[in-house]
């Protein structure tokens, strides 16, 4: 089963896999050998993989898409980092300012929570990492 | 002596002009294949996007999003022109800003309010030297326009039209067809009414290759399309950005090619005029020592 992450910029990604755990809007989905087709929305968290020589990998995706298709797996985000990457600090910081936002509207309220959660998601992925 | 001298000192000076056109042809021409790259590695987001807008349209679901219905009466307009920071590229920024501009005249008579927001130092200045206000100026893209800052600067796009405060974007840049061919267009990004067209094209085509995959959608058709057509506009202004950076590094390229060769011909012609005259030079010399011997006999 193939596994290809594509960010804008690049394809970041394109490999094997035996297993993968995305993350998707309202929690993890897990993908094995010959899944049914699916379209759907990802969130910000971590992308968790199984190589077929079973070594394990872990990116730092946020948001996108995500379809299936004949043992093909695309995955179509705005950002990818390994997740050793990440820096706790620099979450923590991108917390601060989200939570400093106005929230005036509607919708800077709805992206304010958008951001909050996306620098969450980095804070747990980044101290998972640490630990 | 003077002539010959003065001759001499034109061709060094344009052997020196020489070599800094062609470091430029170098230095273009590398930064040209790291455009090109980054441009190819993005065409791969933009078509898996493209497929994922027709799948979704081939469930029968309805396509229609705020960001894809043409407003029955714009009055507000934002044109984005992406021109250079540097020049020493031939025609490449006046053909955009030319275009831009007569576009901008027709814009006026159709629309009471159009704001033009230009990236490149070349665009800016030209627009300052002609009179027009900008609203927004942006140098910090140079050939390597980073998603990061694209997108910021499309969420700005986006909330604004979405609140209404404007109606209608047109992006004036540099087209990248191919290696030979590259031309300067006006497009309309906001509202997106191609993305429309293209996934009712998609659709109404009979007996494509994978119309009977039955997708599981999670959460939903409607929902996944709320989150394409925001990323789409994205995408979709990002790819202008390296268009623009990729037309032109070629267009930086092929003005210094023709420069280097313009200087390559000069330097044959001044060389031989220069030994020419050199050689009178000498001749004459020879003349005046020769007949003041002959007046000594």
């Amino acid at each position: 089963m193939k596994c290809i992450v594509v960010t804008p910029e690049k394809t970041v990604f394109d490999k094997e896999t035996a297993f993968v755990a995305l993350p998707l809007f309202d929690g993890e989905y897990g993908i094995g050998n010959n899944h049914t087709p699916i379209v759907g929305r990802l969130g910000s968290g971590e992308l968790r993989l199984k190589t077929e020589n079973e070594t394990a990998e872990s990116w730092y995706i946020e948001g996108g898409f995500v379809e299936v298709l004949d043992n093909v797996i695309t995955l179509l985000t705005n950002f990818a980092v390994p997740s050793r990457e990440l820096s706790l600090e620099k979450a923590q910081n991108e917390l601060e300012t989200a939570q400093a936002r106005s929230t005036k509207t509607p919708e800077l309220l709805a992206l304010k929570e958008k951001l909050v959660q996306t620098a969450r998601s980095q804070i747990r992925l980044a101290q998972k990492m640490n630990r | 002596m003077a002539k010959a001298r003065a001759l001499d000192k034109r061709r060094k000076s344009i052997k020196n002009i020489r070599k800094i056109t062609r470091t430029m042809e170098l230095v273009s021409t590398a930064q040209f294949r790291r455009a090109m790259d980054r441009a190819v590695a993005a065409d791969s987001y933009t078509k898996r996007m493209v497929h994922l807008v027709s799948d979704l349209a081939k469930t029968g679901l309805d396509v229609s999003h705020p960001l894809l219905e043409e407003r029955s009466e714009p009055k507000n307009a934002t044109m984005l022109v992406l021109t250079a920071n540097r020049g020493m590229c031939g025609g490449y920024n006046s053909s955009i800003l030319r275009l831009a501009l007569q576009r901008y005249q027709e814009l006026n008579d159709l629309i009471p309010n159009i704001n033009i927001d230009v990236s490149g130092k070349r665009g800016i200045s030209y627009m300052k030297y002609r009179k027009i206000d900008i609203d927004q100026s942006f140098d910090q893209f140079d050939h390597k326009p980073a998603f990061d800052e694209i997108n910021e600067m499309a969420q700005r796009y986006l909330d604004a039209y979405l609140a209404g405060e404007i109606d209608r974007l047109e992006v004036a840049y540099c087209k990248f067809i191919s290696m030979s061919k590259q031309y300067p267009v006006v497009e309309t990004l906001l509202p997106m009414t191609e993305m429309k067209s293209d996934a009712d094209d998609d659709s109404s085509k009979p007996g494509g290759e994978k119309t009977n995959v039955e997708y599981e959608f999670l959460p939903s058709p409607q929902s996944i399309l709320e989150e394409v057509v925001p990323n789409a506009f994205k995408v979709k202004l990002f790819k202008c950005f390296l268009d623009a950076a990729v037309s032109e590094q070629i267009a930086r390229m092929i003005a210094m090619k023709s420069a280097t060769e313009n200087a390559d011909s000069m330097i044959t012609t001044l060389t031989s005029t220069y030994n020419r005259a050199r050689q009178s030079q000498i001749t004459n010399e020879m003349l005046e020592v020769i007949s003041g011997a002959n007046a000594l006999n």
